[in-house]
């Protein structure tokens, strides 16, 4: 049974900032790095709270195991069909939202 | 050299054991080892870790792997869903392992849901002794010492779980 990606909305900015960063295949900790430098260091995860994020994700799957050859301990995610359509989605929602209100804020401010 | 101390934690204390191991590790004992309210430290006056307990089940190596590339030793485990990881006091850029409340809560909702589950399962293992008021079970010479030790059984059980559930409140009102 498939979860409709607008089910999904809105993200929190941990689980947004993670579905960004898998525009590559990452493991756990390229994932939290990524995080801090794409957020420019105003997200920053604990290895427990994206562990427990993942899990869930990938419960929903929204992003699922990626195959990687040669390696080791760790494990390889990427998005799934579904969470590219969640991740643009969110991205649409976020941007209307900005857009929608830009010029009210500007005038408040203004004032 | 090895020093071994016994003390009793519940579930629901788990930030209180993080402290006093840490506050140990300051005092040159750092944990080694975990079995049964047994804790067993090796004493080294120049280190200073800071710890902290995870309560996962079902981990794999993926997940042990993380957490030492973030920065968490893996010391120890206890009936392999409390594990124990360590730091050194001067890693200021190690992240604590839960960076928001939500992740927080959500670790002591899993350690609610396993907690239940022994539970339910001691309560039907002891079917035989409540059943046992009403009968013939009574002439059976350890009776009540089992009686006894399943309500002792019954009421920290009930404790823990009414304490985690308190946790979960706490957090969710913050």
């Amino acid at each position: 049974m498939r979860k409709e990606p607008e089910a999904f909305l809105p993200l929190s900015q941990a689980t947004y900032y993670i579905l960004l960063s898998l525009r590559e295949v990452r493991h756990g900790y390229a994932i939290m790095q990524d995080v801090e430098e794409v957020s420019k260091g105003e997200v920053t995860m604990g290895p427990g709270t994206l562990y427990g994020a993942l899990s869930k994700l990938e419960k929903q799957k929204v992003v699922e195991k990626a195959q990687v050859q040669d390696d080791d301990r760790r494990k390889y995610y990427q998005l799934t069909e579904l969470g590219r359509e969640v991740l643009q989605l969110e991205y649409k929602r976020l941007k209307s939202l900005v857009e929608n209100s830009s010029e009210i804020i500007q005038q408040m401010e203004g004032n | 050299m090895a020093k071994r101390k016994f003390r009793l934690f519940l579930g629901s204390d788990v930030g209180k054991e993080e402290e006093w191991l840490t506050e140990m590790s300051r005092n040159g004992l750092h944990l080694q080892k975990y079995q049964l309210f047994s804790y067993t430290f090796e004493e080294d006056p120049e280190k200073s870790y800071v710890y902290q307990i995870d309560f996962q089940q079902n981990v794999k190596d993926d997940y042990l792997q993380l957490y030492k590339d973030a920065g968490w030793e893996y010391v120890t485990n206890a009936i392999n869903a409390f594990h124990y990881f360590r730091t050194e006091t001067s890693n200021k850029e190690v992240r604590k392992l839960y960076s928001d409340k939500e992740s927080i809560r959500d670790s002591f909702n899993r350690m609610i849901r396993f907690y239940v589950t022994i539970f339910l399962c001691f309560l039907v293992s002891q079917l035989g002794i409540f059943t046992g008021l009403f009968n013939s079970w009574k002439s059976y010479p350890f009776y009540y010492t089992i009686v006894g030790v399943d309500a002792v059984v019954i009421v920290l059980y009930v404790y823990v779980l009414l304490s985690l559930r308190k946790r979960v409140q706490s957090i969710e009102r913050k």
